[in-house]
């Protein structure tokens, strides 16, 4: 088995792992349990999050811009000193720390894989101040506990999370015939239900119509955050029976009585057993692990677990590390530059991310550009993880991550960023050839590469050395 | 199909071109022409860009964001100050508006409004391609749309192997691709090898680190690849900021702000340009306009109808093309925002006809699923 299979479902070795004798089974028992998050830092909660994203918006919306009507300049600062108090500019940096932690030291990489996978397939995409306050905590406390349940508990939970409902408009979607809506003249808001159809469960292959939107749309009226004046939108998540569309409704054919909250788990439960949502999710799945464009023949063990385990998400995950396995050898996977990162992190031991006692934020000033440094990197190649432009949420097929750009992102990081990352002790060349010899099979022609190079250890030279490696073919992609 | 005069020459140039024997002088004679998207997300008001003159209603609603020193277009309708540059090529019939216009999109939200301005759809995140990038791939114009941003904008996606330029920090020594570039062997690894050919063959100025927050910058690369003859056909540019819910004030508002930056990319390229500009088309696109009425912040809220500023040697003549619906209040979309009475989508549909040489009842079906959106390029762009 070639070393490759470490980056396929991980993040490759560092210096202080070895290959397993069984690297089959190495993968497969990281996924019975999850794992605690490592970050000795700060981890604040969802609620409390929350509550800081509730500051800032009361702050802005209802104090200064009212404050400052005529003073744009003054507006701006106070605003400034605003972000600073509510942490507007430091949570985001906070999270990528914990995640990235996370997959640099785990000792379940393959379980961590999965998570960003997850994360990703129920994307927060960027809107209103979710990054800075609510995608991360989504991913550690909604994404996370799930990935040991099975898929319709991880659906169930996602689309009743303030972070989705918020990230989708669901608040602002009314049953037309409902008490709010008729007093109010307001009616649904298809967004939700929309992906909950297309993205998160049965894809457009199951031919639903406008029509079934909507009537998924009337059964999730009422899942709304509470408001109140103090926190405006920020308020949890309840079921608001008088925003609720009363009535039978029909989806994909199926009938869903009258039932007020009950409605939707109900259709979440038929969309997430449904065959050809089985059939969506098991092709992504192996789309991020085997290939881009992953056979029917590829994809049937996996469905067959799902449909064996009742959807249960550790059974689901191990038939997809052992198709990876068996396919490692003569399929090529392209690698997105956030995990491409994460991977140069774990095996090149890369002073990322920044020590916890140097994240530790006051609110009193800006967070220093140390602090920022992470989230700057993930930004500048191109990849910042909780802001994906769209809900579908980041590419992950080759040809959308290839751009001349793009591709020289990596070339500078490899060649100008990196190199002030690279430890202290590690700036000889005999630990890159280390690094590499416990990765590569090819290392000898990796190292030849680079051998020119191989009495310097100033940051010029480290950059001529990590900007070749980090790129070959075989470094992009596995 | 009509036989226009337009396609009549499309149908003569395509004949010599294939036939192998189009004189090389002719074919320099034939001038590329660039078509130029500047986004502005956020909502553009275009109330605040190209006000109406006199409308007593507007002043009345909209007390503390009374714009000074308008500049003139003509008896109806003024210009932003700081919209100096429109004014400039307004003298010289290479800036013109349509007003009361915008996407057919009501819903007010930022993202499904933006989605849809770069899909040109109905429906937010149906279409994962744009209607530029459709436009081009219906025009088999490959290869050609440059963007100024970092990842490809949906805007120009549909169509393969364009180039983007948003150059990092610093600078990238490519001779580490020389170094690497023979180990991109077999099928799998094409896609990357013919983009680092991309990168190879670009030319010295955008090998360059450039501070990617200087618009200036970039604008100015971007005029130095349109001018060539054979470089990108289409440029998209970027800006946000025109989310003004607070202080969005007159003339030095932060509103007016945002307006600096597009008069800034449109300066550069009308002076960088230079007989290029004669060839060119630059148009604005935004998800939604403004209220009309000020808020308790002394902004606006997220509103409906907006207007199109446009630019270059393409146009046909200074004017502000509009339908206008009036702003009294029955007047106003929903009591509360300027009407569209113009699909904008329709702008650019005529728009790409007229910079690709093609059709635009075949762009309409192509690009825009034959949805009714009339030819103006005969009102708007010199045919």
């Amino acid at each position: 088995m070639s070393l490759n299979f470490y980056r396929r479902v991980a993040f490759g070795l560092s210096l202080n792992e070895k290959p397993d004798k069984d690297p089959l089974n190495w993968a497969i028992n990281q996924l019975d349990n999850i794992p605690d998050l490592l970050w000795p830092g700060t981890i604040p909660t969802e609620k409390d999050l929350r509550k800081k994203y509730g500051e800032w918006v009361y702050g802005d919306r209802e104090v200064l811009r009212k404050k400052f009507k005529n003073d744009k300049h003054a507006y701006r600062k106070a605003k400034d000193e605003l972000r600073i108090k509510t942490g507007e500019r430091y949570f985001e940096l906070n999270e990528h720390a914990i995640r990235h932690f996370q997959t640099k030291y785990s000792k379940q990489p393959v379980f961590e894989r999965f998570w960003l996978f997850w994360g990703n397939h129920f994307a927060i995409s960027e809107k209103d101040f979710l990054a800075e306050f609510s995608t991360g905590p989504y991913q550690r406390e909604i994404i996370r506990p799930n990935m040991v349940k099975t898929f319709e508990e991880m659906v169930q939970s996602v689309t009743t999370s303030w972070c989705m409902i918020h990230h989708l408009d669901n608040s602002e979607s009314f049953g037309p015939n409902s008490k709010k809506g008729m007093e109010w003249g307001e009616t649904i808001n298809e967004n939700h239900a929309r992906e909950l159809l297309e993205l998160h469960t049965v894809s457009p292959n199951a031919g639903y119509t406008q029509e079934d939107v909507i009537q998924l749309a009337y059964i999730m009226t009422g899942w709304a955050h509470k408001w109140d004046r103090r926190n405006l939108e920020t308020g949890d998540i309840w079921f608001d029976q008088e925003m609720h569309q009363k009535g039978d409704k029909i989806v994909l054919g199926v009938k869903y009585k009258n039932d007020a909250k009950r409605e939707l788990a109900k259709v979440i439960h038929d969309l997430a057993t449904h065959p050809i949502c089985i059939k969506f999710v098991s092709t992504k799945l192996c789309r991020h692990f085997i290939t881009d464009e992953p056979t029917d023949e590829m994809i049937k063990p996996v469905i067959e677990a799902w449909n064996k385990s009742d959807g249960n998400l550790i059974e689901i995950h191990k038939a997809v590390i052992t198709q990876a396995y068996k396919y490692n050898e003569n399929t090529h996977k392209f690698h997105p530059p956030e995990i491409w990162l994460m991977q140069l992190s774990r095996m090149f031991d890369l002073n990322i991310p920044l020590s916890f006692e140097k994240m530790n934020y006051t609110f009193k000033s800006k967070p220093n550009n140390r602090q920022r440094q992470l989230s700057w990197i993930l930004r500048e190649i191109g990849h910042s993880p909780y802001r994906a432009k769209q809900p579908n949420g980041w590419s992950d097929l080759e040809v959308d991550w290839v751009s001349p750009e793009l591709l020289l992102r990596r070339f500078w990081f490899a060649s100008v960023e990196l190199p002030m990352l690279v430890k202290s002790g590690n700036r000889s060349h005999g630990f890159i050839l280390a690094c590499l010899k416990n990765n590569f099979e090819d290392h000898k022609n990796m190292a030849s590469l680079i051998d020119n190079f191989r009495f310097g250890t100033s940051d010029y030279d480290l950059g001529q050395k990590y900007g070749v490696i980090c790129n070959l073919p075989g470094v992009l992609k596995i | 199909m009509n036989c226009t005069r337009r396609n009549f020459l499309i149908g003569g140039s395509t004949t010599l071109f294939l036939s192998g024997y189009f004189p090389k002088i002719s074919f320099a004679s034939m001038q590329k022409k660039n078509l130029i998207i500047i986004s502005l997300r956020g909502g553009m008001d275009g109330l605040t860009a190209v006000p109406v003159i006199g409308d007593k209603r507007l002043k009345k609603l909209r007390k503390k964001l009374i714009l000074e020193d308008v500049l003139n277009l003509n008896s109806d309708f003024g210009l932003h100050p700081k919209l100096e540059i429109f004014h400039k090529l307004w003298q010289k019939n290479q800036a013109g508006f349509v007003h009361a216009t915008n996407i057919p999109y009501t819903g007010r939200s930022h993202f499904d409004g933006q989605n849809l301005m770069e899909t040109g759809a109905h429906i937010p995140y149906k279409e994962k391609t744009g209607w530029l990038g459709r436009g081009l791939l219906a025009s088999n114009i490959i290869g050609k749309g440059l963007a100024i941003s970092l990842p490809m904008p949906l805007l120009l996606r549909g169509v393969p192997q364009n180039n983007n330029f948003f150059p990092s920090p610093d600078f990238v020594e490519t001779k580490l691709i020389d170094q690497i570039y023979n180990e991109f062997k077999g099928e799998h690894n094409e896609l990357i090898k013919s983009t680092l050919d991309t990168i190879r063959q670009r030319p010295l100025s955008m090998q360059i680190a450039t501070d990617s927050d200087d618009r200036k910058k970039l604008a100015l690369e971007a005029a130095k690849q349109l001018k060539d003859q054979s470089g990108p056909r289409v440029a998209v540019f970027d800006l946000d900021g025109f989310d003004t819910h607070a202080a969005q004030g007159g003339v030095d508002g932060a509103h007016a702000d945002e307006l600096e930056e597009v008069n800034k990319i449109v300066t550069i390229l009308h002076e960088n340009l230079g007989q290029a500009f004669d060839n060119t088309l630059i148009l604005t696109l935004t998800e939604f306009g403004r209220t009309i009425k000020q808020n308790g912040g002394y902004g606006t809220e997220h509103g409906y109808g907006s207007a199109i500023l446009m630019a270059g040697g393409l146009l046909k003549k200074s004017q502000v093309y509009t339908d206008w619906p009036g702003l009294k209040k029955k007047e106003l979309f929903e009591g509360r925002d300027l009407n569209s009475t113009i699909d904008s989508r329709a702008v650019y549909n005529s728009a790409m006809s007229i910079c690709f040489n093609q059709d635009p009842e075949f762009l309409r079906k192509k690009v825009f699923w034959g949805d009714e959106l009339p030819d103006l390029s005969q009102e708007l762009f010199k045919i």
